[in-house]
């Protein structure tokens, strides 16, 4: 006891078992998600997106803002593999460069979120008392807000910029993953390995970054995958309103605005953009619940007796 | 019980305190003026000043605030800058469009969510529960505006069931003619409260068809119809009303998509077009109540919660 107790053989024993645990954990929490037919199907999926998203400039057939008339409203055909829009631009074309604002946009909210959402939810589950009170009634006022028209409100006033539409979506976003963090982090810092590294004299930082974070990790990763396709849900509903990515530029959200107008004549003009939000957030959802499942403790935990049985 | 409402309800006038200076500082801090944005950029700047002072724009922000609260008082809204009729006259003509809304997407929601959420707990792992699963999935997937452009492609373009848009013509001479434009904005905006719904149903259900009790009541030799239905849907149903409570606040406030595509003058196209236009009262106004009606919503949940359950005492 007293030799654990000791700097540094103590610390290095600590970090030893520390990193095991997290290795086999991870491992076998990543083993589970493979095991998940959806969440990995999800995953390709998304991986074939964001590469398209990064690749759009090689891969795309047209360019996705020239306008040529004499190919308007065109049925998807072999040279237009989507059709073509009013201004004879190629469907394919405009989604491919769409989805890098979606997807850029929904990385910009996460990120935004993270960012506010953990030091807030961390800070008032671990301090307590009045800071959490008042930091949690700020959220609270946040919440009685129904988040479209909040978001609506922040990007009309302050004008459709990306940057905008990014915070309008992440501020909505910040007091739901604050909330998440905050119950973690309450019943994290209840747990006997807090104790321990209170106990090692470890200064209350250290403890909420290097205990704490590690451990309430899970919830936050499933939360920031919600977050992700809410974000590419809402990002397209600001476009469509005419809030977010202004024309000429290609935007899933106002792509379906615009065909709005040709419905009749040319379906796979909203049916595209529909198709390909859905087949995003429909991936990303995947994702996320397969994290669920695999970062769940109750469900690997069994899994981790039955691999030590075997082994 | 009676305390923690009395707590309640002393707290959501000061939770709308503090929403409505929070919106009334934001869109004032922000740039455009309502004035020049109504008159354009060449007028006298006498003109913008006589109607500057006429919405008690040139006063100090915290004076404006407080006359505002004093006008609120006395139930006047003030009016609006860009249309200059009183803003409670246009939400007396916007509220009940969007609560009529609201209430027609939730009964789409109740009408798919019960009998499915009931069905996928009862025939787990079949079909059924599969489809269940499917609709849910592609619910909390589709946007409702890309949902409610299939749906107008489907029956009023091809089937031509329904008018595109048209609510409030006042004109109607059937039944159908004064429910049918609200048919299809209903479907699609309850889409999500629908997927929602569906899925608390089902698992509740499955948690409560697992209880002791229920075994009790077939073991009794009770009708399994009966044992669903009365004993088990009983207590299935506690976080389900509370969510559609919780969900009825939502609706009034997710309704702008929808509105812009139907072309429906609800509240969220107001809020749309008074914040492009800074036209603050009406921003100020339509905001307070869609608020007061969520915290409403939200109060009536957490009171359910308790009636419902008896095990939950306030």
């Amino acid at each position: 006891m007293a030799a654990i107790l000791t700097n540094d053989t103590g610390k290095a024993a600590r970090d030893e078992i520390l990193t095991l645990r997290f290795a086999s954990g991870a491992r076998l929490a990543s083993r589970q998600f493979l095991r998940n037919l959806p969440a990995t199907s999800g995953l390709v999926v998304l991986a074939l997106l964001c590469l398209a998203a990064i690749a759009a400039p090689l891969i795309s057939p047209f360019d996705p803002i020239q306008i040529k008339l004499s190919a308007k409203l065109q049925p998807p055909s072999w040279a237009h593999l989507l059709g073509t829009d009013h201004f004879g631009r190629d469907v394919l074309s405009r989604l491919l460069y769409g989805a890098r604002v979606s997807l850029s946009i929904g990385l910009m909210v996460v990120a935004f979120s993270t960012s506010f959402g953990v030091p807030i939810g961390m800070t008032a589950g671990f301090m307590r008392g009045n800071v959490d009170n008042v930091l949690m009634r700020l959220m609270d006022a946040f919440l009685t807000f129904p988040p479209l028209l909040l978001a609506v409100a922040i990007v009309g006033l302050l004008g459709p910029d990306l940057r905008n539409v990014m915070a309008a979506i992440g501020v909505v976003q910040v007091p739901v993953l604050a909330r998440i963090v905050r119950a973690s982090t309450l019943s994290a810092r209840e747990e006997t390995y807090v104790m321990a590294a209170r106990a090692l004299g470890a200064s209350p930082l250290r403890i909420a970054t290097r205990h704490i974070l590690r451990n309430i990790l899970s919830p936050i990763m499933v939360q920031l995958t919600i977050g992700f396709s809410a974000a590419i849900i809402a990002e397209a509903s600001l476009s469509f309103l005419g809030l977010g990515t202004q024309p000429p530029n290609p935007s899933w959200g106002r792509d379906l605005a615009e065909a709005r107008r040709y419905m009749a004549d040319a379906p796979w003009l909203f049916l595209a953009p529909t198709a390909t939000i859905m087949l995003a957030v429909l991936s990303i959802n995947f994702v996320g619940d397969g994290l669920r499942d695999a970062l769940d403790p109750r469900s690997w935990r069994t899994r981790a007796r039955v691999a030590s049985a075997k082994g | 019980m009676w305390r923690y409402l009395a707590s309640r309800l002393v707290q959501i006038p000061l939770i709308l305190v503090v929403v409505t200076m929070t919106i009334f500082v934001v869109v004032r801090a922000t740039p455009g003026d309502p004035v020049q944005i109504m008159l354009g950029m060449e007028t006298s700047p006498d003109a913008v000043a006589a109607i500057r002072k006429e919405f008690r724009l040139d006063r100090p922000l915290a004076v404006q605030y407080v006359l505002w609260l004093g006008d609120l008082a006395q139930g006047n809204l003030g009016r609006s800058i860009r249309l200059n009729t009183p803003v409670t006259q246009l939400l007396r003509e916007r509220f009940p469009v969007s609560l009529r809304l609201a209430a027609g997407a939730m009964l789409v929601a109740l009408c798919i969510s019960i009998p499915l959420g009931i069905l996928a707990a009862l025939y787990r792992n079949t079909w059924i529960d599969y489809l269940c699963t499917g609709y849910t999935v592609a619910g909390f997937a589709i946007p409702n505006f890309a949902l409610a452009m299939i749906l107008i492609y489907v029956f009023s373009i091809k089937l031509g069931w329904f008018p595109i848009t048209g609510i409030g013509s006042g004109d109607a001479k059937t039944a159908f003619d004064a429910i049918g434009p609200y048919i299809l904005p209903a479907v699609a905006l309850g889409t999500l409260q629908t997927a929602v719904l569906t899925r608390l149903l089902r698992s509740s259900m499955i948690d409560v068809l697992m209880q002791d009790y229920v075994r009790t009541a077939h073991a009794k030799g009770l009708m399994p119809t009966t044992v669903v239905l009365v004993h088990a849907l009983k207590n299935a149903m506690i976080p389900f009303v509370t969510m559609v409570a919780i969900q009825c606040g939502y609706l009034i406030g997710i309704q702008v998509t929808i509105e812009y595509i139907f072309a429906i003058p609800g509240m969220g196209s107001a809020v749309l077009s008074g914040v492009i236009n800074r036209d603050f009262p009406i921003v100020q106004g339509f905001t307070l109540v869609i608020a007061a009606f969520f915290l409403f919503a939200n109060l009536v949940a957490d009171l359910l919660y308790g009636v419902l359950d008896p095990r939950i005492r306030y």
